[in-house]
């Protein structure tokens, strides 16, 4: 028996500041727009996710619905939780539906275990600049 | 509610609002609602190289004989920009409500600045809204929603909320569902959630601070439904900014006038 024909790409913004940055959802909306349409990606109404610190509710609601998608398309990298577990946790569900994610602002992609090191470096250093001097 | 200064028809409103968090009333502008259902049908037919329809509600009814649940987003984006750009329709839309309006909210609004659209095909699974409140997604809890159908909507062709006494249960202990999600939320609290019947000819007006989404459409027809949120235009705004997402609408003149006052100039100790 084949295994049902799967939707597109779900997008994911937020509603909380990012990075300290506030970007309006409609722009992040755009953002994702335009990325699907770069890469020829169905996109499917964004979920948003929840404004309350620490909240990831809405994440966990697009993760669960997986196995219908292709895949995910979030606004930012930096959108996932601040814990390298959680988001590890998050790249392990991807994966193991056989799905892919995207972040359309930094235009990557998460489609292989071999895949995770290199996003996971994006995000321990940006981590690590939060420390570091801020003016040129 | 407090306050003897309301008017008797002011009263018996707020307080089905407050009891219920919504209220569910005839359009006041009926041609108008008319007017927004026939360009939509219109703007439909044009997008779908079909012929305009002479029985509207009917054809956007039966929307799915025309449209597959993959081209269903670009279809309805393609209907917001139309329906948007007509310079009629947002007043005409404000004026499906306006006392009402007036009544629960004030008489200086914000009114969001592109109605939103929902399209539900029977079966499709795409487009779903789980249960959430606005508020938590970065709506500010002073905005009330007119969702306005556009065909006869009830049961899971309509929407479900959240009455306000159980949505202060579900809402106190959300934290507890951060990892179940809001579907086990959705569950737990199911027995609670009202799916409201709203006709064409009415309007829903709620508050979007109680839990509501929607579910698979299990109906024999496609739910076409606008929503449109308004608030006291001097209420705190969330995410939501005035001039992005709201506008004034309704400003009054001695706002005018206060806003251009300077106290005068020029005295020096």
């Amino acid at each position: 028996m084949s295994e049902p024909a799967r939707a597109g790409y779900r997008g994911y913004i937020g509603s909380r500041p990012i990075l300290g940055n506030r970007t309006p959802q409609a722009v992040q909306n755009l953002v994702i727009r335009d990325y699907c349409q770069r890469n020829n990606l169905t996109y499917l109404l964004a979920a948003a996710e929840y404004m309350m610190p620490h909240c990831y509710m809405m994440l966990n609601e697009v993760l669960a619905e997986l196995p219908r998608l292709k895949g995910i398309v979030c606004y930012t990298l930096f959108m996932l939780p601040d814990s390298p577990e959680q988001r590890r946790e998050v790249y392990r569900r991807v994966l193991e539906a056989k799905a892919t994610l995207h972040a359309a602002l930094e235009g990557q992609v998460l489609r292989t275990p071999d895949d995770v090191g290199r996003v996971e470096d994006i995000w321990l250093v940006q981590q690590a600049l939060a420390h570091s001097p801020k003016t040129l | 509610m407090t306050g003897g200064f309301l008017s008797n028809e002011d009263r018996i409103l707020g307080d089905a609002f407050l009891k219920d968090g919504y209220v569910i009333r005839a359009v006041e502008d009926r041609a108008a609602l008319d007017r927004i259902q026939a360009r939509m049908a219109e703007l439909a037919a044009s997008q779908l190289k079909l012929d305009p329809p002479n029985d509207p509600k009917a054809f956007l009814d039966d929307i799915h004989d025309h449209v597959a649940p993959d081209k269903l987003n670009a279809f309805r984006l393609a209907m917001i920009a139309g329906i948007n750009n007509e310079t009629w329709f947002r007043r005409a839309y404000y004026g499906l409500a306006e006392k009402a309006l007036a009544s629960l909210v004030g008489n200086e609004l914000a009114m969001q600045r592109r109605a939103n659209l929902s399209i539900q095909l029977p079966g499709d699974e795409s487009s779903l809204l789980p249960a959430h409140t606005d508020t938590w997604a970065g709506d500010s809890p002073f905005e009330v929603v007119v969702w306005l159908p556009l065909v006869d909507c009830r049961a899971t062709k309509s929407m479900f909320i959240l009455p306000p006494a159980a949505n202060a249960k579900a809402a106190g202990k959300l934290s507890s569902y951060n990892d179940k999600g809001v579907e086990a939320l959705y569950r737990d609290f199911e027995s609670d959630m009202r799916f409201l019947a709203v006709d064409y000819g009415q309007y829903l007006l709620f508050d979007q601070n109680l839990i509501h989404g929607n579910r698979v459409n299990v109906e024999k027809t496609t739910r076409w439904t606008f929503n449109c949120r308004f608030k006291g235009l001097f209420t705190p705004y969330a995410d939501k900014r005035l001039g992005e997402f709201f506008e004034p609408i309704t400003m009054r003149p001695q706002t005018r006038l206060g806003l251009a006052y300077k106290l005068p100039e020029g005295f020096d100790e």
